[in-house]
């Protein structure tokens, strides 16, 4: 009896198993982000896992070595900026691409897509020599506008507008909007999950974009947090406490605006139109 | 004035000719119902009409004036969709609203014509509610409500009880043709649903494939079908066609065999004289238009397949040969049984005669 009630169980056991290792390997890292900003630099190269006593240190420490208005201000100010056009133009170019019939249409989508196979470093040099003609170098401009024309987002827009009814866009027309009205009084709201999804996503990659910043971004009234983290961390002597600190601040953002969308995240990306 | 015109309306995707050239008049306070199969071009013909497609070529006029590039918002028409297409966003009211405040209307105006809709359809307390608390006949009702408030010259109703189950559809089709009496406007319907036609149209228009087969009005469909397609088309369960040769013509008359049983010989009059001995033909019989045996002008021995009794009649599958099978109907056949022998009497008056292209030649 005990054997077959065993034996009924052990899959359950497997997944639960299988599920915890899984949980433990993403919740760790952050656990030992938030342990370690409380330990000194030689605790935490040591592994220390325990709750330490130099948190008010690292935080002081890190506060006298970074500007923290004026780069939480940039990364802010890069993130919210990029995210708004990002999502205004890749939502466009998804809904003309669904709405919009034309035989050239697959055609342009698929060059489109195909542009998500080129890595990012061979874009690099060619991205920072234009940046470089019109005069942008070191300026948050150049950070934002090469993402704004997001092939992943497009794909992802015009995927969700398949559900968006098209009777609904005959309806509004019926009742005597131009196509831009459309987009803007009927598709926007309608889609709202689908944006606050996109957005979420989108944030997470201006926040945490780390490569092209570097690359455009060379004074330090224009470094983001990413930026000021890296350099904190490949000092000659980095204080991993201060790098906790930071990574902490730099964490907190994306948390909050995932926990405020969640919800319409969750529903953004199963698709839902109601 | 809201009279219709489409003159040698066209409508081509690339090479393919979706309309193939359709004339229609539509007077003033009609209810003019488009049938056919489905892909026959009837939601086509009436996006059309609404502004929703491109004209090919051709004319259309709604009040006399050419409407070929007219914005749709500005034909003077307003259109209930198969879905609904109700803002999703929006409460009733302000789905109501919306294109009357788009089009920059005065509040109080809007909100006056808005309850007045409302107060038809009886949508009072479901005014603040979004379309997704609704049920499906309450967004029916919103979407006709929206139209109404419109005040258009033309209604143009996509198959608009096809998403309501039996019922409600029932109960909407009434409230329709309610609604089409009081406010005495132009309706153009669509529909593949032939009870919703004959019950609502003065005027039926028959589609198929892109061409008008036949307009009239309902009985008149019914009791004088131009073809083999109309026949079958209108009237439920379908009309039969057995299959028969004509053995004698005389001037006006032709007496015609059944192919599966020559000994069942009919004398019919003809509209046409072309019709001369040795011509196959197809005899149209309705279901409800068999008799009981010896009551017709012939009869006609049948296998009983399946026989459905409902009560107040009953249809009997049957098969006049192994390769042709009709239906009959008839409070009297209810004593029929499965795999019975079954003669039932055939009539002159009530049979049609169609030639081997399917145009009727009686």
């Amino acid at each position: 009896m005990t054997t077959q009630r065993f034996a009924r169980a052990l899959p359950d056991i497997f997944q639960y198993v299988f599920l915890g290792i899984a949980a433990f390997l993403s919740i760790f890292p952050f656990i030992w982000m938030l342990i370690g900003a409380t330990n000194k630099n030689n605790d935490i190269i040591q592994g220390r896992l325990s709750i330490g006593s130099s948190l008010q240190d690292n935080i002081a420490s890190f506060l006298t070595k970074v500007d923290l208005p004026l780069v939480m201000w940039n990364s802010i100010k890069i993130a919210i900026i990029g995210t708004a056009i990002t999502m205004l133009v890749s939502s466009l170019a998804g809904y003309g691409f669904e709405m919009f019939r034309s035989k050239w249409r697959e055609r342009i989508y698929s060059a489109i897509l195909l542009t998500l196979m080129v890595p990012f470093a061979a874009l690099m040099i060619p991205l920072f020599k234009m940046m470089g003609w019109g005069g942008l170098i070191n300026t948050h401009t150049a950070v934002i506008l090469p993402g704004i024309a997001s092939a992943f987002i497009i794909f992802y827009f015009r995927q969700a507008s398949k559900a968006f009814p098209t009777e609904l866009r005959d309806a509004a027309k019926m009742d005597g909007l131009k196509e831009w009205q459309i987009f803007f009084y009927i598709y926007v709201p309608v889609m709202r999950s689908t944006y606050a999804a996109a957005f979420v996503i989108v944030f997470m990659l201006n926040w945490n974009n780390y490569l092209w910043p570097l690359i455009v971004l060379q004074s330090n009234e224009t470094k983001t947090i990413t930026l000021v983290i890296s350099s904190l961390a490949s000092s000659y002597t980095p204080n991993f406490g201060e790098v906790m600190i930071g990574v902490i601040l730099a964490t907190l953002p994306t948390l909050f605006v995932f926990f405020v969308m969640q919800r319409q995240f969750v529903q953004g990306m199963l698709g839902s139109v109601k | 004035m809201a009279d219709v015109r489409l003159t040698d309306i066209r409508k081509r995707f690339g090479a393919l000719e979706i309309i193939k050239g359709v004339d229609l008049s539509i007077k003033t306070g009609e209810f003019v119902v488009f049938v056919g199969p489905s892909g026959c071009g009837k939601s086509t013909l009436l996006r059309m009409i609404a502004g929703l497609e491109d004209i090919t070529s051709g004319e259309l006029t709604i009040g006399g004036a050419v409407m070929n590039d007219v914005d749709p918002s500005k034909r003077g028409i307003a259109m209930v969709f198969q879905s609904y297409a109700l803002y999703p966003h929006m409460t009733v009211r302000e789905n109501m609203g919306f294109a009357l405040k788009f089009a920059g209307m005065e509040r109080q105006e809007i909100d006056r014509r808005v309850n007045d809709a409302a107060r038809i359809l009886e949508l009072g307390p479901l005014m603040d509610r979004k379309p997704k608390a609704l049920s499906g006949g309450q967004r029916q009702r919103v979407a006709i409500g929206r139209a109404i408030v419109r005040n258009p010259d033309v209604f143009l109703f996509d198959e608009p009880l096809s998403n309501l189950d039996a019922e409600l559809r029932v109960h909407m089709r009434v409230e329709i043709a309610k609604l089409h009496k009081a406010l005495k406007s132009t309706v153009i319907y669509v529909t593949h649903d032939q009870v919703e036609a004959m019950t609502l149209a003065d005027k039926i228009v028959v589609l198929r494939a892109g061409i008008v087969e036949q307009v009239g009005a309902p009985l008149d469909l019914y009791d004088d079908p131009a073809n083999t397609f109309v026949a079958g088309f209108i009237g439920s369960p379908r009309m039969n066609f057995l299959k028969a040769r004509v053995v004698a013509a005389e001037a006006g008359y032709v007496t015609v065999a059944l192919a599966n049983q020559p000994h069942v010989k009919l004398s019919l009059p003809l509209r046409s004289s072309t019709a001369k001995a040795g011509d196959e033909v197809s005899l149209g019989v309705r279901p409800e238009h068999f008799f009981p045996a010896g009551q017709g002008d012939a009869d006609l021995v049948l296998d009983v397949d399946v026989a459905e009794h409902l009560g107040n009649t009953s249809y009997v599958y049957a098969n006049v040969s192994a390769d042709e099978r009709i239906i009959v109907e008839h409070e009297e056949f209810r004593g029929a049984r499965n795999r019975d022998r079954l003669t039932v009497g055939l009539s002159t008056a009530k049979s049609f005669l169609f030639d081997s292209s399917g145009m009727r030649i009686r």
